[in-house]
């Protein structure tokens, strides 16, 4: 059965791939400029009509010329509030557009850098991805402002934000002028770290360590501040308890501790449990500054460390044999 | 726990609350005292709570709402006995919208309360349109734009906001309003002069609130007074061509043929044939403005010669009687006579009913036939009886003494002090007595001439009674003999002779000659205001097109002018527009990056669209190493300008040289034989 639900959807599809065919991909800097902004009245804006026909009604009726100068006064007055709308949005733009990775399961953060160029303030600026409800800002004149938008991001892979809103319904709240942003912007999700499986040896030394497990053996380094991915196991709950911040325990891995984290290692699981495991390994061996390598069919990454390392290990098993996935 | 109170940002609320306050006020004197009164508690409780959440007194929940809501309504309907009716309908919107602000938790019912609020401004405005009252209107209609203002900038609730809620205050708010609202002026003017008006009304509000003012189709000898105390007008009169003398406006109302011995009656006993009338002398054209009565009466100078164009009855006393009562200023143009003539005789109707006897007043009678046999005629009995009122000591006065059941000899022969009911009253009954016919005549005599507008001003407090009498050969005769005991009222109001007839600031007033001129000022805005906006219609709207040198327009020709107007506008609003946010200009920078794009595409390197430009440099260098020199370093130059440390404002020169050096860039297409080399 069709509903109106399915009507609506069908047309904003409709629309969409007829405003992505008109203005195309668009390269960042953006300013809006008059063709791309689109406007319609909002439901205020309708009440309004109505609320206005009523008035003119009456005046007609009793032939009530102060009635029909109001009426029209305030006709008037939501016809140029649409032009305001219009122009509140003009001039203003995107400057810069960047998802950061993020953990499956957890929201992953859009930043935008609003900027606008008129000379005048831009009010209540609302950047949206998709038809999502708008986060607003205001933008000083010739000024700018970033604003987080946060991504839902529930299974590992990519999430692609095919194009972003930017819309407003200042002033007066009549009409919404809103406008979109075609960019190819992509937001790794890495695999959720999660597994309880103690972290292997560099098994193609010694086997044999795998067993042993890994923390015990490092080096003390000293605390620092908890990160996102960071396993519960090495926080120091103790100093928590003494209402320190969330702290970490940082241990260092001597260099002889080369570990190889192998997807074909791991028990028979779901590729998606295996996956999960080796990114609690990888978060894990980051966090104690050891050096890790990953294996996993199709791709090998020889061991190293640091935020680069970590993320392209994360970024492999975001990526295998991941479903695209479209915000 | 969160309360109400919370869910909402208190200055949107607060500007909703205000907008509805306004509207409420301007309603205020038509609705019973408590229902503004209740409208502004249910008002200040919802402001408490939002402003004090924490100590707040606690919002109520459906079921007092629901509860209040119905014994509100009951209130209504205990007063008025109908929802229905401009006032009762007043009452209920007043009482639904305080209930909606009390209920009011989010941005759509803050909307709605100014939606409540316009129509509580349209409420007014049908009920009054004055000059006085204009700006009110117009200064609710800001507040109400304002408030929208304010609600659309409101934060979210439960949303981190960035830079929200600081730059656009209450003052951007009155400014933009204001600002939009000026804008808005030429549309509305244009409209309201172009709109085409439709004739006739498709519904009407019954209107059962209005006081009933000037003259009624009854009098007591003293029910005149109470009338001539008011200050208020009763119409305008603008003559086309000159004016009668002073003398001569005598302002035809009521017509009253039956007495009971204290009061005069209107007692409707025909239809009778009017008697054929010869209209002698000037016609006098002019226009009235009538201001509302509720009462049906309309007023003409003397005799009017034919029925005026509106929705009005000329009966065969030559009274105008409404269709409607009048409770908006009225318009009409009439023509009327000062000399007319009947040489027919009366019919035997109209003599038996103007002739019927006064019950009681023996003296009166004895007088009476008495002096008719004396006099020859008729006419010469008018005058033998004018000369008694003329010397028997008679007192014109605004305080007579009450008069005994014999009212006529009580006045006649005992307390011979009277105004203008009882002379008229007295006089009536002589000739009937004598059975010459007679009939009491109300309506106004003489009024003030405003120099400043050109028009003449009738007050109530020119209210006045006079007779006529049936004289053969001459038709119906009209004796005012109180102008024969006080001649002066004639040429002047009543406010000169009898100073305490008026309140005492109307008294002041007429003291202060520069009082007077301005109030004279003030009363012709008025008049010009009433003529020319308030009583615009489709003949004004024509009269403007002919003005403006369209022969013979119409109704398309109002539609043209609107359609052409209304383009006008438009542009001129784009272009206002159009000049404040100047056309967004691209960027410098990214121009002269596409251009050095453009030109390496041109020689076939394209780059990708994922490709930043270093990725593209090292494209570049893979296809064509022979022109990565020049390339890579403006690749990489921009890549610095638009990327790297202060590139949020790059140096305008840096900028200007970049552009410079991808002019000059020469990149030939690679040729695989090259003579030369």
């Amino acid at each position: 059965m069709v509903s109106a639900a399915h009507i609506r959807v069908y047309w904003q599809l409709r629309m969409a791939s007829w405003v992505r065919r008109r203005q195309g991909l668009d390269v960042l800097p953006i300013t809006l400029h008059r063709r791309r902004i689109y406007i319609l009245p909002t439901r205020a804006g309708l009440g309004f009509l109505l609320l206005v026909f009523l008035m003119l009604v009456a005046g007609l009726n009793y032939a009530n010329s102060l009635a029909l100068f109001l009426t029209f006064l305030l006709g008037g007055f939501g016809l140029i509030s649409m032009h305001q709308c219009h122009r509140n949005l003009l001039g203003t733009g995107l400057r810069a557009a960047s998802a950061g990775p993020t953990f499956a399961s957890r929201a992953g953060t859009l930043r935008l850098e609003l900027e606008s160029s008129a000379s005048t303030p831009r009010y209540r600026i609302g950047a949206a991805i998709e038809t999502e409800t708008p986060l607003l800002t205001d933008l000083p004149a010739k000024g700018r402002q970033s604003i987080d938008l946060s991504v839902a991001a529930p299974v590992r892979g990519v999430v692609h934000i095919e194009r972003l809103k930017l819309t407003t319904t200042h002033p007066f709240g009549l009409f919404r002028s809103w406008s979109w942003v075609h960019l190819p912007l992509r937001m790794i999700v890495y695999p959720r770290p999660s597994g309880t499986l103690p972290m292997p040896a560099d098994d193609a030394q010694d086997a044999g360590r795998l067993a042993r497990g890994g923390a015990g053996a490092d080096e003390w380094l000293g605390l620092r501040p908890f990160r996102d991915g960071d396993s519960p196991r090495q926080v120091d709950w103790k100093a928590y308890a003494r209402e320190a911040p969330l702290l970490v325990k940082e241990y260092s891995a001597s260099a002889s501790e080369l570990r190889l984290f192998r997807f074909d290692a791991l028990p028979r699981w779901g590729i998606e449990r295996r996956l999960e495991q080796l990114a609690r390994w990888i978060v894990d061996a980051e966090a104690q500054g050891q050096t890790y390598g990953i294996e996993i069919p199709g791709t090998r990454i020889e061991p190293d460390r640091g935020p680069e390392h970590r993320h392209r290990c994360l970024s492999a098993l975001a990526l295998h044999e991941h479903r695209e996935r479209t915000q | 726990m969160k309360t109400r109170g919370e869910a909402t940002t208190l200055r949107p609320l607060a500007w909703s609350a205000v907008a509805f306050a306004a509207g409420t006020l301007l309603n205020a004197d038509r609705v019973p005292a408590w229902v503004p009164v209740a409208a502004l508690i249910l008002a200040s409780w919802r402001i408490w709570a939002a402003w004090r959440p924490a100590r707040s007194l606690r919002l109520p929940g459906t079921l007092v709402r629901s509860v209040l809501a119905g014994l509100m309504v009951l209130g209504v309907l205990a007063r008025f006995h109908t929802l229905n009716g401009l006032s009762a309908g007043t009452a209920l919107l007043i009482l639904m919208g305080a209930s909606k602000l009390l209920e009011t938790s989010s941005q759509r019912d803050e909307r709605i309360v100014v939606g409540v609020s316009l129509f509580l401004l349209l409420a007014a405005v049908l009920d009054r349109q004055d000059l006085l009252r204009t700006p009110l209107y117009l200064a609710q209609v800001w507040i109400c734009c304002t408030a929208m203002a304010v609600i659309g900038y409101a934060p979210t609730p439960g949303r981190r906001e960035p830079g929200i809620g600081r730059g656009f205050d209450d003052r951007s708010a009155l400014k933009l309003a204001a600002r939009t609202l000026l804008l808005a002026t030429p549309l509305a003017l244009l409209m309201f002069l172009f709109f085409p008006r439709l004739a006739g009304a498709f519904w009407s509000l019954p209107r059962n609130d209005l006081a009933t003012t000037g003259l009624s189709d009854t009098m007591t000898p003293g029910s005149i007074t109470r009338l001539t105390s008011s200050y208020d007008i009763a119409f305008r009169v603008r003559f086309q061509g000159p004016a009668p003398p002073p003398a001569m406006r005598y302002w035809r109302g009521p017509v009253l043929h039956d007495f009971d011995g204290e009061t005069w009656r209107r007692t409707f006993t025909g239809p009778y044939r009017k008697a054929p009338l010869e209209y002698l002398g000037t016609p006098y054209r002019y226009l009235v403005l009538l201001e509302p009565s509720s009462q049906r009466w309309w007023f003409a100078l003397d005799t009017i010669g034919r029925r005026p164009d509106g929705p009005v009855f000329l009966t065969e006393d030559d009274e105008l009687i409404g269709v409607r009562p009048v409770n908006d200023t009225t318009t009409y143009t009439a023509v009327s006579y000062t000399d007319v003539r009947s040489t027919a005789e009366l019919t035997a109707g109209p003599r038996r009913r103007d002739t019927q006897p006064v019950r009681g007043n023996p003296r009166s009678q004895a007088f009476a036939r008495d002096l008719r046999a004396r006099a020859g005629s008729d006419g010469a009995y008018v005058d033998a009886v004018l000369n008694f009122l003329r010397t028997g000591g008679f007192e014109y006065t605004l305080t007579p003494p009450p008069l005994g059941r014999d009212s006529v000899d009580d006045f006649l022969f005992g307390t011979r002090r009277g105004f203008c009911g009882h002379f008229a009253s007295a006089f009536v009954a002589l000739m009937r007595e004598a059975k010459v016919p007679a009939h009491v005549v109300t309506g106004y005599l003489g009024g003030e001439w405003n120099p400043v507008g050109g028009y003449l001003i009738v007050r109530q407090s020119d209210a006045h009674a006079w007779a006529e009498v049936w004289l053969q050969g001459r038709g119906w005769t009209r004796v005012d003999p109180t102008a024969v005991v006080e001649p002066e009222r004639l040429n002047r109001g009543i406010l000169d002779l009898l100073p305490g007839a008026v309140s005492a600031e109307a008294r002041l007033v007429r003291a202060s000659s520069w009082l007077t001129a301005l109030l004279q000022r003030w009363d012709a805005a008025n008049a010009w205001w009433t003529e020319n906006v308030v009583k615009y219609d489709f003949n004004a709207q024509i009269g403007i097109l002919q003005r403006l040198g369209i022969d013979s327009p119409d109704a398309s020709d109002l539609g043209w002018g609107l359609a052409g107007g209304l383009v006008l506008w438009m542009v001129w609003i784009a272009w206002q527009h159009g000049r404040s946010a100047p056309r967004p200009r691209r960027d410098r920078l990214t121009l002269a990056y596409s251009r050095l794009c453009d030109k390496l595409l041109k020689i076939g390197i394209e780059r990708a669209p994922h490709h930043g430009p270093l990725a593209f440099a090292a494209t570049v260098r893979q296809r064509r190493p022979d022109l990565s020199g020049s390339v890579e370093a403006l690749l990489s130059e921009y890549a610095q300008l638009r990327f790297g440390p202060g590139s949020g404002n790059p140096d305008a020169a840096a900028v200007s040289a970049f552009e410079r050096a991808v002019r000059q860039l020469a990149c030939r297409r690679e040729s695989r034989v090259d003579p030369l080399r």
